[in-house]
């Protein structure tokens, strides 16, 4: 998902990287305040872990394999402005180092990948752990909020790049988010039994974090969804509003086919290639449908990869 | 794209990052002029209508002499330019079916290859503590100055780590069954985060021992 | 005249209850250069993190630690820090700045020293340990042999009373081993080196402590103890070859 430079445009170039910058500078602040001077160089480390996990095949099916991306997995493990921080590092060096992902483009990809998928894992984490206990509840957790998160980061992604007028909205939307539903499983798969054993191995580890200043939190995660909520008004939205038309407008839409797109368009696209809109409304559904299984997926999983219920 | 790309084989190094040739007239130029014009480059680029020929002519014809000044390898830079292969086929296609799609997925391209040149010469020309010093300068904060520093200097660490608890790992292992190899694959990777966790409180005690405050 | 490093009943347990230490004693005299033996999982490193204030996490003024006659407390880090230059086990834990100049003025900038003392300092260090001229390397791009004595100099550059050593020559090939104790012979600091390789206790230590399940075993003459067989193999080592085919006299 590190989009490269030159696919996204000159505006949502400058409204990501304000939004990043605003985000990331909240959680370096609270990172400084919450965590104690012995686990500072835990950042550092928790970055090249990733890196380094990143880099771990796992094999699904002929050549291909999944790997883990591990925005949630280091929420669930390090708090979320910690986590914003760390995926932030890995971003940076990715861009510098090894070119994945565009200089101009880090605002849109430290906003998808560090920002929302990491917060938005947290907070789903979090809520399902508090209906959820013991530590086959949290795998449970992981593994459902890391499925969302992915599929809610590449929905930021499909706005940012249709905002643009690189890829129109119906495909960029469809596309990404039906692709990102199935690899936001094996990212759910892999982060439960990440977690899983570092549990089995350290359990220290799981629960230092878990009691981590609670009341505290709240207002670190209104403040992020804030943030969220504000990228997603500009980059989703319009485009969100649009679709509802049902296929009663996709007869008017295909008058447009002949129309010149402008090379820096504005928000809403205005051609649509037959019978895609109605693939946005239906890609809709099926998150939504998607969401339901993963969760009764992720439950099940829980309960064999956890055999005995165990409290924390 | 995220999470899920073709097996690659292991002996091909992870590291896409060139340490031939440590010196040449583009390794001399001081970090902040590097990356300050590369910017420019980037930001202008990504803003110029694809109209404007001469611009693209212009950073390209710059581009192709650093790159000659630089003495990195040919085969090299064109391999990392591959990277973008599988976003312009995807820009390509969906656009191939628009009026105006052949300019869009053209401008695209050569905007994006541009920009990813730029940035292949600066990176593989400049050390990544030369980098973390300019950002300093601009006052980046020094947490996240610390954090880059410490990551990029344990990065190739905990890869060998990571290629070697996996190595073992496969010695030992006689099934090839999917479910099984993931189980290990996750217990490698949780693992990595423990030893990464322990070595970061080592790193903290080495610290202190030195006077760390 | 005070001793270097003075023990008295040193007790510690791990977090998950196991003792590491159980009241282990020894005084080491200035300019002396001891050898801590011991089999794996003794304490040995369990105990050097002592001698510098870093375990135990939670420092009370008991003073079961005396560095130069003074007790460890949690007032008086800095300046035990600054006396005790330690060497810690696995080079990649401290060797954490992004070049071999910057990682060698770490503790002299810690020091508080001017940009010019500290660079001094830096070049004489590293003069010191034969890598003049690997100031601009990379920390991650050094050999295992080359991070060692990095390390090393990091630690000399703070101009320590005392140097510990956290067994510095394992993983180090034979001219590595060499390079090393010939580095050690130089430097006049009261030396405690924690070790398995037996062949460097011979040539640089004048006396022995053995550990071994947390509580000293032994202390007394190097020859005396490496040539005590049955001592050697009753605590999980045995007698150099060297001491073999040597005489005393």
């Amino acid at each position: 998902m590190h989009i490269p430079d030159g696919f996204i445009d000159g505006k949502t170039a400058a409204v990501t990287a304000v939004i990043s910058a605003a985000g990331v500078g909240f959680a370096l602040r609270q990172v400084r305040r919450e965590l104690p001077p012995r686990r500072v160089p835990l950042l550092g480390l928790a970055a090249a872990f990733l890196f380094a996990a990143q880099m771990v095949n796992f094999p699904v099916a002929g050549g291909t394999s999944g790997h883990l991306v591990g925005g949630t997995l280091v929420a669930a493990l390090l708090g979320p402005s910690a986590a914003v921080v760390v995926v932030t590092t890995v971003l940076i060096v990715q861009c510098f180092l090894f070119q994945d992902g565009g200089v101009m483009a880090l605002g849109a990809n430290i906003f998808n990948m560090a920002i929302v998928n990491s917060v938005i894992g947290y907070v789903i984490y979090r809520m399902v752990c508090h209906w959820l206990t013991g530590i086959r509840g949290r795998v449970t957790a992981i593994a459902f909020a890391a499925w969302c998160a992915t599929v809610l980061a590449a929905i930021c992604c499909a706005g940012q790049l249709a905002w643009s007028g690189t890829i129109p909205w119906s495909v960029a939307f469809s596309a990404m988010a039906t692709v990102h539903m199935f690899i936001g499983v094996g990212e759910g798969l892999i982060s439960a039994l990440v977690f899983l054993a570092v549990y089995r191995a350290r359990p220290d580890l799981i629960t230092e974090t878990a009691s981590a200043g609670q009341p505290q939190r709240l207002g670190e995660l209104v403040r992020y969804g804030l943030l969220v909520t504000l990228g997603v008004a500009v980059f989703v939205a319009p485009f969100a509003c649009s679709w509802p038309d049902g296929l009663d407008s996709v007869a008017d839409k295909f008058g447009f086919s002949h129309k010149m797109a402008p090379l820096l368009p504005a928000p809403a696209p205005d051609y649509q290639v037959l019978g895609i809109h109605w693939a946005v409304g239906a890609t809709a559904v099926a998150g939504a449908a998607g969401s339901l299984i993963v969760f009764v997926l992720a439950l099940l999983m829980g309960r064999w990869l956890v055999p005995e219920p165990k409290d924390l | 794209m995220a999470g899920a790309r073709t097996e690659r084989p292991v002996s091909v190094p992870l590291v896409n990052h060139h340490h031939g040739q440590p010196d040449s007239l583009v390794h001399r130029l001081p970090a902040a002029l590097k990356l300050g014009v590369a910017l420019v480059i980037i930001v202008a680029t990504v803003l110029v209508p694809i109209q404007w020929r001469a611009w693209f002519i212009g950073v390209a014809g710059l581009l192709v002499l650093t790159a000659g000044l630089s003495r990195l390898p040919l085969f090299f830079l064109f391999r990392r330019l591959l990277i973008l292969s599988p976003f312009v086929l995807g820009v390509v296609l969906v656009n191939a079916f628009q009026p105006a799609g052949r300019d869009k997925w053209l401008a695209v391209a050569i905007k994006s290859v541009l920009c990813l040149l730029t940035v292949i010469l600066v990176s593989n020309t400049t050390p990544f503590s030369r980098i973390l010093r300019v950002l300093k300068s601009i006052r980046v904060p020094a947490l996240l100055i610390t954090t880059l520093a410490l990551m990029h200097r344990y990065l190739f660490v905990l890869m060998d780590e990571s290629e070697r608890m996996r190595r073992a790992r496969a010695s030992r292992t006689f099934t090839r069954g999917r479910r099984f190899h993931w189980n290990t694959l996750a217990t490698v990777v949780g693992q990595l985060f423990v030893r990464a966790s322990e070595r970061a409180e080592r790193i903290y005690d080495a610290m202190c021992a030195r006077g760390w405050k | 005249m005070n001793a270097a490093i003075e023990i008295a009943d040193l007790k510690y347990r791990y977090h998950d209850g196991t003792e590491a230490l159980r009241g282990a004693s020894f005084c080491i005299a200035p300019g002396e250069c001891v050898a801590l033996l011991g089999p794996n999982g003794s304490g040995k490193s369990t105990l050097l993190l002592h001698l510098n204030g870093i375990l135990p996490e939670k420092l009370s003024g008991a003073g079961a630690v005396k560095i130069l006659g003074e007790p460890v407390t949690l007032n008086n880090l800095e300046t035990i820090r600054r006396r005790v230059g330690l060497v810690f086990q696995d080079p990649d834990d401290q060797l954490f700045c992004p070049t071999v100049q910057e990682d060698v003025a770490f503790g002299p900038q810690q020091l508080g020293l001017g940009d010019a003392e500290v660079a001094a300092r830096v070049q004489k260090a590293l003069a010191q340990v034969g890598l003049a001229d690997f100031g601009r390397r990379a920390t991650h791009h050094l050999s295992h042999g080359e991070k060692r004595r990095v390390c090393l100099a990091g630690v000399l550059a703070c101009e320590p009373a005392i140097l510990i050593l956290d067994e510095p020559t394992s993983d180090l090939d034979p001219r590595g081993r060499r390079e090393f104790k010939a580095l050690l012979r130089q430097i006049p600091a009261t030396k405690l080196i924690a070790t398995h390789d037996l062949e460097l206790v011979v040539e640089l230590c004048s006396r022995v402590i053995v550990l071994d399940r947390g509580s000293v075993v032994a202390d007394g003459p190097m020859f005396e103890l490496l040539n005590d067989e049955k001592l050697m193999l009753e605590h999980g080592l045995e007698r150099p070859h060297i001491l073999r085919h040597q005489h005393p006299h």
